[in-house]
């Protein structure tokens, strides 16, 4: 019976043809891959590494516990993630493997639990995925491969939607920049508002055609710190705007610039070395250079003063000075309350100091008989209203991609061009603000001149813009913008010295110097009245120093009174009893307990630290020197005064001392 | 051959045809050239047994897969990353219904080339051209259930090319097809409705009456 039938199958081969033979060969291969298919499935790549991991925690000196072999996945509900990082990171919170290789080392401290955020919603990449390149996006198949750790912030911002994220700084330094360098000029960006910059209506009375065309050629050619792009613009372009431009002679009120004084005009050789001298101590005395820097050298706050008077015309500075609002409408300048003749004087200086010798000079050219209308397309072709205002011009509308979901950027809707570059989101946005023409010649992004690390910042800031849903209670937004605003007369004042491009008040402004929201509970009123008058009785060596504002006794007592009346917080008030034992007692406390001479001076003894504490009666009101003393950091967050936990006593005692210094 | 034992005599032979369903779906006679391989290369019974492995791995993967625009593309990359030999019964899945299309397509070709279209045997090639059309429309409608991008807008041009269909119909058709307007939960409901149940049942229906006039008109 065997024989027979193994007699009838080697029959059955032999009497096959070719064909059928072929067809049983392959037959039998294609079984053979569909039974080893389903076993694959026994032999992952994390199996390995599990065991891999088992290992090495078998030969550390503490205790860890081995993993047992499987998948392992964190699963948040509200985020709609799964996680399965951990099926490899197995060490991410165990302390013990700090210097262990990956993917088997612990996670740096953080303020968030992986079992609240999972891995992804911060790296991202593939959560579901099991296998190393599926897991680390590096597929064609997933838009977001993890981050790299250079744009590891980005994720922050996802949730983190405030102007400061403490724990974030190139993040938060991305967005200051993005505000800035007022992206949303031509890009739609949710949160980011427009930044003020200088309308253009009077620029035919106040720049010369010459600056004007470097200026639109090259900005960072005049002043290195500017914010205005360089839009690449050809001679020609330059050329028709600059005469489009020129022809812009009125105010954004319709008037033109009044006459100059006859000092100003053609004064003697005697009169002209006796203004200059004048000029020169107001200009000293009126502290430019806390926002004005001159020639690199001053405050930040604004433009560049070293080559003024190569820019803009006398004309033009003079009634700039006296009333910078009215020609720069909406411009952070104090008005200073300079006479006439100071002002005269203040004005000639400055054209006569600030000098650009080096100044190319343009190339000769021959109006064109259209400048205007082909310097209005140039103006709209570069989208200049996009940040400047012109008249009643509007900025070009969709100028440039909306950027509020950049974040989000699908692969496929990148064009790289001819770039070379590894083509990951991040990299597309960092060589686009780098050199905007990278990915093609003709893109209209002018160059900013970002340095890496900006464009690295920016970078973060607009990856985090993603059109994720995130739920309400992730997100962490900015407090509501301050509403507050100054009324009568106080208010006219606080518009005109532009005191909020430097103070705080109820959290509306700048906050370049003091917060002035309790400032009556911390100075007295005398000292106010007197500090406007002699600004650098307080903090002489800083650079962005409270200007003199020359202002008149009644403006100076309508600010006072108005603070005294609304800048003071009633639970700061504290009468202290100055008794001679309370005095002694606080000395003790001052030099013995505490040892505060060794930051602060008194009498010319003590230390640098600090601010000297002689003559603070003079300014200081008791309740603000207790509660300061009782607690620094609440009235100066950054301060390093330490909080000395001082009882109500020992507070009141040394208060009591130091108001006793003369 | 369980029921009766050996067929020995030529009654049990002939019985053990007509008692069998598999080789009772054959004539009893055929012409000896068109048992030759090449004269129909086996396609529609490649056709069928694609089918039969479609429907077995389909039922399979329906163990997993949720029709909704919150699952759908995670219970595939379930499959592909946690599920056992998930990724080997998409991949089956996928290349059979490829197969599927390529081989019904060539079994078309064949019964035209060889004429076989002909009376009288023309009913079972309208028959055979709606099984084609069917075959199309089951991969059309799986070609949306793994929710990606390739899935979402390979739908959304379909059925934007739906809507070009004259006489105001196109609109309709299109919003019955979708649900809707757009290309969302109603659509991946309905697409899986289609693809599992009722274009497989009236394929197995009309495949059985496409098989039973096979043998009837004396094909293989």
């Amino acid at each position: 019976m065997e024989l027979d039938l193994a007699l009838g199958s080697y029959l059955l081969i032999e009497k096959m043809n070719n064909q059928r033979k072929l067809f049983a060969i392959v037959s039998v291969i294609f079984l053979v891959i569909l039974a080893i298919a389903p076993f694959k499935g026994f032999f992952p790549e994390w199996k390995k590494y599990q065991q891999q991991y088992n290992d090495l925690v078998a030969t550390l000196p503490q205790r860890v516990k081995p993993t047992e072999i499987g998948i392992k996945q964190v699963w948040i509900q509200s985020l709609d993630r799964v996680d399965r990082c951990t099926t490899c990171h197995l060490g991410i919170s165990e302390p013990a493997l700090k210097n262990a290789p990956q993917p088997f080392r612990t996670h740096p401290q953080i303020h968030h639990n992986v079992e609240d955020l999972g891995c992804t919603s911060c790296h991202d990449g593939q959560g579901s995925a099991t296998d190393f390149k599926e897991a680390h996006g590096q597929s064609e198949y997933w838009d977001q491969p993890v981050l790299p750790r250079k744009y590891m912030e980005a994720s922050c911002g996802k949730c983190h939607k405030e102007q400061d994220v403490k724990q974030a700084p190139i993040l938060t330094l991305g967005r200051k920049l993005i505000v800035e360098y007022n992206c949303s000029g031509c890009h739609k960006i949710d949160g980011f508002a427009k930044q003020w910059v200088p309308p253009l209506d009077g620029i035919g009375t106040q720049v010369s055609s010459a600056w004007l065309f470097n200026w639109l050629k090259n900005p960072r050619g005049y002043w290195d710190h500017t914010h205005m792009p360089n839009f690449g613009i050809a001679d020609s372009d330059a050329n028709n705007l600059v005469d489009f431009l020129k022809s812009f002679t009125s105010l954004p009120d319709g008037s033109t610039l009044g006459t100059l004084p006859a000092s100003l005009l053609n004064p003697t050789d005697a009169q002209k070395a006796k203004m200059l001298e004048l000029g020169a101590t107001r200009f000293g005395e009126a502290r430019c250079v806390s926002c004005h820097s001159v020639n690199g050298k001053g405050g930040y706050v604004a433009t560049d003063l070293g080559k003024v008077s190569s820019k803009v015309s006398t004309d033009w500075l003079y009634h700039y000075i006296q009333s910078p609002k009215h020609l720069l409408a909406g411009v952070a300048m104090p008005r200073f309350r300079f006479t006439d003749e100071d002002l005269a004087a203040v004005v000639l200086y400055m054209k006569n100091e600030f000098v650009d010798y080096d100044m190319v000079q343009p190339p000769e050219h021959t109006p064109d008989p259209e400048a205007y209308q082909k310097g209005l397309a140039a103006f709209k072709k570069y989208n200049c209203s996009g940040c400047h205002q012109l008249g009643t011009m509007n900025r070009a509308e969709e100028m440039a991609p909306e950027l509020s979901f950049v974040g989000s950027k699908r692969m496929y809707s990148i064009d790289f061009g001819p770039s070379k570059i590894e083509k990951t989101l991040p990299n597309y946005l960092q060589a686009k603000l780098m050199t905007p023409h990278a990915f093609s010649a003709t893109a209209k992004m002018p160059t900013f001149g970002f340095t890496e690390q900006e464009a690295q910042a920016i970078t973060v800031a607009l990856l985090a813009n993603r059109n994720e849903n995130i739920p309400e209670k992730y997100v962490r937004r900015s407090l509501p913008k301050s509403t507050f605003s100054p009324q009568g007369k106080f208010g006219k004042l606080v518009g005109d010295l532009a005191c909020l491009a430097c103070h705080q008040m109820e959290g509306n402004g700048r906050l370049v110097a003091t917060d002035l929201s309790i400032e009556a509970s911390q100075a007295h009123p005398d000292w106010i009245m007197n500090y406007f008058k002699v600004p650098y009785s307080l903090r002489p060596i800083l650079t962005e120093r409270m200007p003199n504002l020359f202002l008149s006794d009644s403006d100076r007592k309508s600010l006072v009174d108005y603070m005294q009346v609304n800048f003071i917080a009633d639970s700061l008030d504290r009468a202290i009893q100055m008794s001679d034992s309370l005095i002694a007692h606080g000395k003790s406390l001052y030099f013995d307990r505490y040892a505060c001479q060794s930051c602060h001076q008194i009498e010319g003894k003590g230390g640098y630290v600090g601010p000297p504490l002689d003559k603070l009666s003079t300014r200081l009101k008791s309740g603000w020197v207790y509660h300061w003393l009782k607690n620094p950091k609440a009235f100066k967050p950054g301060t390093i005064e330490p909080n000395n936990n001082l009882s109500d006593a020992d507070a009141d005692a040394i208060t009591a001392f130091l108001l006793k210094q003369k | 051959m369980f029921r009766h034992g050996l067929p020995i005599s030529n009654r049990a032979r002939a019985e053990s045809v007509f008692y069998n369903f598999a080789l009772h779906v054959h004539p009893v006679k055929v012409r000896k050239r068109s048992i030759k391989f090449t004269y129909t290369f086996g396609l529609g019974g490649l056709s069928a047994g694609l089918f039969f492995i479609l429907t077995i791995t389909g039922a399979l993967l329906m163990l997993y897969y949720r029709p909704s625009v919150t699952e759908a593309y995670g219970d595939m990359k379930d499959l592909q990353f946690v599920v056992s030999s998930g990724q080997f019964l998409r991949n089956m899945h996928r290349w059979s219904a490829h197969a599927m299309v390529a081989v019904v397509f060539l079994h078309m070709l064949r019964v035209f080339y060889t004429g076989s279209y002909k009376p009288p045997k023309e009913f079972n090639w309208v028959m055979g051209v709606l099984l084609l059309v069917l075959t199309i429309l089951l991969s059309y409608t799986g070609y949306l259930l793994p929710w990606d991008q390739l899935a979402f807008w390979g739908v959304s041009v379909g059925t934007n090319m739906a809507r070009a269909v004259p006489f105001g119909l196109g609109d309709k058709v299109s919003y019955l097809l979708l649900g809707g307007n757009i290309v969302g939960e109603n659509a991946l409901v309905r697409f899986y409705v289609l693809h599992c149940f009722i274009l497989p049942i009236v394929t197995l229906g009309l495949m059985g009456v496409h098989f039973w006039r096979v043998r009837k008109d004396g094909g293989v």
